[in-house]
């Protein structure tokens, strides 16, 4: 079926498919798989095998981290032109997170298959999808470090512990 | 420097249904106000009262004695310290000292936790009693799941922060006139034609639950049901009443009162800022609510077929409105509802329940003073008086079950 030009359009502002030419996206779009989820859908839970990851085409997903019985604190929101799953397809390791669609959603689904694919016909597009994956990483990482400490910036309010005088 | 806002945790709270979550935005600030210090052991500090032929206000040493440090507490310091028991949290402590002093210094209790917790004499306990209890005794099955069953109802909250101008609405369309010397005449108008109309009933009707037939049963529930709507009323008046005084209105919801109580609740803490006769109105105003429902019913039940299931259901629930009315504005209970918090702005004693309860317990386990001074008396007959009203509570309740199945 061929891909249409919304659907290229919208792969042009993924951050990780910036680099790519026409031709690459097109060949890319063509691996991808839609799926669309309805409100409150789980798309996966936390420590479930995976090997794909989900660009939001529409809708918001919430990605959220199980902290005690049935209370989960959000991480983050993922909204269209962002992807999440990326960590599984990498190293196949489990969810590190449980996502859930916020709203209703429609994603495209890369899989690991796919990748493999890109890597070996389109090197030159797959070097641009790494490095830009990298910088996401770093960039979330330091998201991740930086919630780290808004958390124990929290205890510290909500105790009154008076760190500095001990 | 601008200080940074307070930090937010998002949490994500999963219902029965897996998929089915609600959101909610923690602030630091609300885990702070339900925290408990808790002074250290009795036999780790010492306190003494400075006295000084200088000083105008007197002052107490605070001292750890395992660690030898010293702390200079002012009067206001020494309540808030002797508040600090574990199970008050920082919102009721500030509220007893509002009560106390009459206004609010917003340093106060931050830097003398700081204060504190430096000289090693405070710790935090961050949840009730009971449910430090329950967890402690997690492995038993039994336990487990009452531990569940409060946890699944505490999260039944319904509630919304943004009732103000609701509030302020309700009092321009109509509310204000609940605040008028003619409201007060025809309410007390009304509570006597009641008090009348209930005084001919009772002596007319052999038993007002004969009129129930078969189904007392149903009609007390029902009773009780439309009762609980009345609540409501009552909190709504207390709005209004603050908005009267040009206080805020915080909050108006729906929850679970200690995890099993339901009860419809308005946050009207802002009419502490107000003076005490606006605390004291706004307390009755509410409760007044029962007295004109109670009347209303009972004249009803007055004019209604006698011994018909219409008089024995308006006389049942002007008994309940009225009994609601007691139990609201009787301060004797253990239970720190409207007229408990008229009668300690009243005498002007903001822990009353707390103090009388420490020392009687004091006197039972024989470390307690034996001497009888002015507080203690007053510590004495609250205890004495709410466990008689107590159980006298219980005893009328239980009659009127017996008389409804039997």
């Amino acid at each position: 079926m061929p891909v249409s030009a919304a659907t290229l359009a919208f792969l042009r502002d993924v951050r990780v498919f910036e680099a790519f030419a026409d031709p690459e996206l097109a060949a890319l779009a063509d691996r991808l798989r839609e799926r669309e989820l309805r409100r409150r859908q789980i798309l996966f839970r936390e420590g479930d095998r995976g090997d794909e990851m989900f660009i939001v085409r529409r809708g918001t997903i919430l990605i959220s981290k199980a902290v005690t019985g049935k209370v989960e604190q959000v991480l983050v929101r993922v909204e269209p032109a962002d992807f999440l799953g990326e960590m599984s397809l990498f190293d196949g390791s489990p969810r590190s997170a449980t996502a859930q669609a916020e709203t209703d959603v429609e994603l495209l689904v890369l899989g690991r298959d796919s990748l493999q694919t890109m890597t070996e016909t389109a090197p030159r597009a797959a070097a641009a999808f790494f490095y830009a994956m990298v910088q996401v990483f770093m960039e979330r990482l330091r998201r991740s470090t930086q919630q780290v400490a808004e958390a124990t910036r929290w205890g510290l309010e909500a105790t009154g512990l008076d760190v500095e005088a001990r | 420097m601008d200080r940074p806002a307070p930090a937010k945790f998002e949490l994500l709270v999963r219902r029965e249904d897996d998929e089915d979550f609600e959101l909610r935005q923690v602030a630091s600030v609300i885990g702070y106000l339900n925290s408990r210090p808790r002074r250290i052991d009795p036999q780790s500090y010492e306190i003494s009262e400075l006295r000084s032929r200088v000083a105008v206000a007197p002052g107490f040493i605070l001292k750890n004695t395992t660690t030898d440090r010293f702390l200079l507490l002012s009067a206001q310091e020494r309540f808030l310290w002797d508040q600090m028991d574990g199970a008050t949290s920082l919102q009721e402590i500030a509220t007893s000292y509002v009560l106390k002093y009459g206004e609010f210094d917003f340093d106060i209790i931050p830097s003398l936790l700081h204060k504190l917790q430096r000289a090693q004499l405070l710790t935090f306990e961050p949840r009730s009693r009971l449910r430090q209890a329950l967890a402690r005794n997690r492995d038993r099955r039994v336990v487990r799941a009452i531990e569940l069953a409060l946890t699944g109802l505490e999260r039944i909250r319904i509630a919304s922060q943004n009732v103000h101008p609701f509030f302020q609405l309700l009092y321009r369309y109509g509310g204000f006139m609940l605040f008028t010397p003619a409201a007060i005449v025809a309410c007390f108008g009304l509570a006597l034609i009641g008090a009348g109309a209930a005084v001919v009933l009772f002596h007319e009707m052999h038993d007002m639950l004969d009129g129930f037939g078969g189904r007392a049963l149903v009609g007390l529930v029902t009773v009780k049901l439309l009762f609980f709507a009345s609540v409501a009323l009552h909190q709504l008046v207390h709005g209004l009443a603050c908005i009267h005084y040009r206080r805020r209105v915080r909050e108006f919801g729906f929850t679970f009162l200690h995890g099993f109580v339901p009860t419809f609740y308005v946050d009207i803490t802002d009419i502490f800022m107000a003076s005490r006769r606006a605390r004291v109105v706004t307390a009755i105003t509410g409760a007044l609510v029962h007295l004109v429902l109670g009347a209303a019913w009972f004249i009803v039940a007055a004019h209604a077929p006698m011994g018909g299931f219409t008089q024995a259901f308006a006389a049942a629930s002007g008994i309940i409105q009225w009994q609601a009315l007691v139990v609201a504005l009787y301060p004797f209970c253990f239970i720190e509802m409207d007229g408990y918090h008229v009668l300690v702005d009243v005498l002007g004693v903001p822990t009353l329940k707390h103090d009388a309860l420490a020392y009687v317990k004091g006197l039972l386990s024989g470390t307690g003073r034996g001497r009888l001074g002015r507080e203690e008396v007053l510590w004495v007959g609250y205890v004495v008086l709410s466990t008689l009203s107590v159980a006298a509570f219980i005893a009328f309740n239980v009659w009127i079950i017996v008389s409804a199945t039997s």
